[in-house]
């Protein structure tokens, strides 16, 4: 059973159209991620899930209701904002109550509640405090104890984790799937942070300008990006792309990029519809390795960045600039020749004029 | 961090004879030290010294003397707490510091009330409010003079256009003279007061509502609060310090200032809105009699005092 079902979901602020035709679903117990850039229009439909924002058109159904003209309250959900939203003269014990209270829970079992979420948060200790005594993290502990105290439906968190910093954004990161693993409720997550989108969902929406550009698994999403967009937002270093022409070369599809030449093995079967004409290849960095090959590279070492784990090289391949993560022992030194090897079961090939996955 | 050599060969350096004598050089050492906050105070401390804190003790030191123009032959000797003492027995002292209250209760009640009502309607930024804002501050734009006179007129027994439009709606029988009645004088000028005056709340409370982040009202809105709850439990409680600071201040305008009750009643019918400061004033420069009104304004002085330190104490501000 689908807990959430969105079902042709349009926005618009007057003439502007910034969401089109949405359409989505998150199984029960799912973690669907809405990834994209800025202005992409997905903390405008987490908004609408919510209800906090109405819809210009289409059906957002939570469970088996269909809540486009319920109260955001009446939709059984919880959110985590991402400024925590804790009522600032309120303690901690009020806030993460407050919505029990709303709801006329009696005393002895809205405490009990607020007792289960602080022990699973570990921050029954600041109960008594206001959220000015508290560190940015202990509120992100208490934004997310608000959430879980009602047992919702659906969690619904908007880009949560992006007002701490880098140390603490990984713990939290953590936190919230222990959660999830250990709740097993929906949740449906807002972020632009690619890491946040891979190691958080069962289910990641990739959006640019409105529309959902692919919706997959991340694996999926990481390794057949279904266009030049999702492939160059995924990954860091992002993927490269690396323009030249396909031809058939002895039976054998090759790709031609200046004087190097690539032999494509295991790329799709509709690439051999694309012989003789302008493709783009997308090379993951960590699929280069060092050394000569049947599908190689030869440019001329422009930097070197090494990162403890991996040396990131930047390669100048025919006036186009490449980047490889090798291995931390590779010290290349810049201006001098190299030659990289190319994994090319995981390369990717899209049509340079729309962009998407040959 | 390291000095390079550059710069401590520069610090080395002998002083030159025109550093030694320089002023700027002495200024920027000062500068350096904890005087330097004194120093930058000093102007404004001398200028509030001459012009409110010299005042305000001539003042308390002629409630202790005798001085009445009209009666030079009493002298201006000192008379310790014979003013003071003339209080407890002044029944129009009693009548005025019960009106006093009554008048300042009611005032700022109306005016927060309608003031409140004012900002959260202009927060809500919908067509047209900003024309409407401009529209509702315009009263407190108008000076006190000039509003009383307004009123005055449009309450008119004769000429008013208040009354012309009760009596065509049928609300009143006859033309009544508002400001000539015991019974409605006082509610006549609360009502002028709070007209000219709430628009002061309005816009401080305006700039409080524009601080709170719209999220908590998204949360509390999936949190299950209605309307009435998110300013209860919300909106008033993150308005605390403006509206504490909001009614010190329009308390003390209200107590302090007799102008508009001057012009519309002088304390009239009988002494039916007569309040301390239009009792202080009469006194002074009616009687003549400086060191009664000293007396007066001291008791005012105190009576604030004490509300303030009240008032921020039952509000918890300076808890949060």
């Amino acid at each position: 059973m689908a807990t959430l079902s969105i079902k042709g979901v349009r926005k618009s602020f007057g003439s502007v159209e910034v969401l089109h035709n949405i359409d989505l679903e998150l199984e029960d117990g799912g973690f669907l991620v809405l990834l994209g850039p800025s202005g992409c229009g997905k903390s405008t439909l987490l908004s609408i899930i919510a209800g906090l924002e109405p819809s210009s058109g289409g059906d957002v159904v939570i469970g088996e209701r269909t809540v486009n003209d319920i109260h955001p309250k009446d939709r059984n959900i919880a959110m985590v904002f991402q400024s925590y939203a804790l009522y600032p003269t309120m303690s901690v014990r009020r806030n993460i109550g407050f919505g029990l209270e709303m709801r006329r829970v009696d005393t002895s079992s809205r405490e009990d509640a607020i007792g289960r979420a602080a022990d699973l948060l570990q921050i029954s200790h600041l109960l008594d405090r206001k959220p000015g005594q508290l560190s940015g993290g202990q509120r992100q502990r208490v934004a997310m104890g608000r959430a879980i105290v009602r047992n919702p439906d659906l969690f619904l968190f908007d880009e949560p984790l992006s007002n701490l910093d880098a140390k603490l954004r990984v713990e939290m990161r953590t936190e919230i799937k222990r959660l999830h693993d250990r709740l097993g409720t929906s949740v449906v997550y807002v972020t632009h942070d690619q890491v946040e989108a891979m190691t958080l969902g069962t289910k990641v929406a990739v959006m640019k300008g409105g529309v959902i550009q692919q919706l997959a698994d991340p694996q999926t999403i990481y390794e057949q990006p279904a266009n030049m967009f999702v492939a160059g937002f995924i990954g860091s270093p992002t993927m490269n792309f690396l323009n030249g022409t396909l031809e058939n070369q002895d039976g054998k599809l090759v790709l031609h990029h200046g004087e190097e030449t690539l032999e494509l093995s295991g790329v799709a079967k509709g690439a051999s519809a694309y012989v003789g004409k302008k493709v783009v290849a997308g090379i993951r960095p960590e699929t280069f390795s060092k050394g000569a090959g049947p599908s190689a590279l030869t440019g001329i070492v422009d930097v070197v960045e090494p990162t403890g784990p991996d040396t990131m090289v930047v390669l100048d391949v025919g006036g186009q600039m490449i980047s490889a993560r090798l291995g931390s022992r590779e010290r290349p030194h810049p201006g001098e020749p190299m030659t990289l090897s190319v994994d090319t079961t995981a390369l990717n090939l899209f049509d340079p004029e729309t962009g998407d996955r040959i | 961090m390291t000095s390079n050599p550059q710069s401590i060969m520069a610090s080395s350096r002998p002083l030159s004879t025109w550093d030694r004598i320089n002023p700027a050089r002495y200024i920027g050492e000062l500068s350096e030290t904890r005087f330097w906050m004194y120093l930058l105070l000093l102007p404004s401390a001398l200028l509030i010294m001459g012009v409110v804190i010299y005042p305000t003790l001539y003042g308390f030191q002629l409630s202790f003397r005798e001085m009445r123009l009209n009666r030079p032959d009493l002298g201006t000797d000192w008379v310790l707490l014979k003013h003071y003492q003339r209080m407890l027995s002044d029944q129009i002292f009693w009548i005025s510091l019960r009106n006093t209250a009554v008048w300042v209760t009611a005032a700022v009640t109306i005016e927060f009330s309608v003031g409140l009502i004012a900002a959260l309607a202009l927060n809500r930024n919908l067509p047209g409010t900003k024309v409407l804002a401009v529209f509702i501050l315009l009263p407190f734009f108008l000076p006190n003079v000039v509003a009383g006179h307004m009123w005055a007129l449009m309450l008119d027994p004769r000429l008013g256009v208040i009354n012309d439009l009760l009596v065509k709606v049928g609300l009143l029988g006859g033309y009544k003279a508002w400001f000539a009645d015991p019974s409605t004088a006082m509610a006549a000028a609360i009502i002028v007061e709070a007209w000219h005056s709430f628009p002061f709340f309005t816009l401080l409370l305006l700039a409080g509502l524009k601080g709170i982040p719209t999220d908590l009202y998204k949360a509390a809105d999936i949190d299950g609060a209605g309307s009435i709850s998110q300013l209860r439990l919300i909106t008033l409680p993150m308005l605390k310090t403006v509206i504490a600071a909001a009614v010190i201040l329009r308390v003390i305008g209200l107590v302090n200032s007799p102008d508009l009750l001057l012009i519309l009643t002088s304390g009239g019918p009988g002494r039916s809105t007569q309040v301390l400061s239009l009792y202080a004033f009469q006194t002074a420069y009616k009687d003549f009699n400086f060191g009664y009104a000293g007396a007066l304004s001291v008791i005012m002085f105190i009576l604030l005092m004490m509300f303030a330190w009240v008032y921020v104490r039952l509000s918890k501000v300076n808890q949060d």
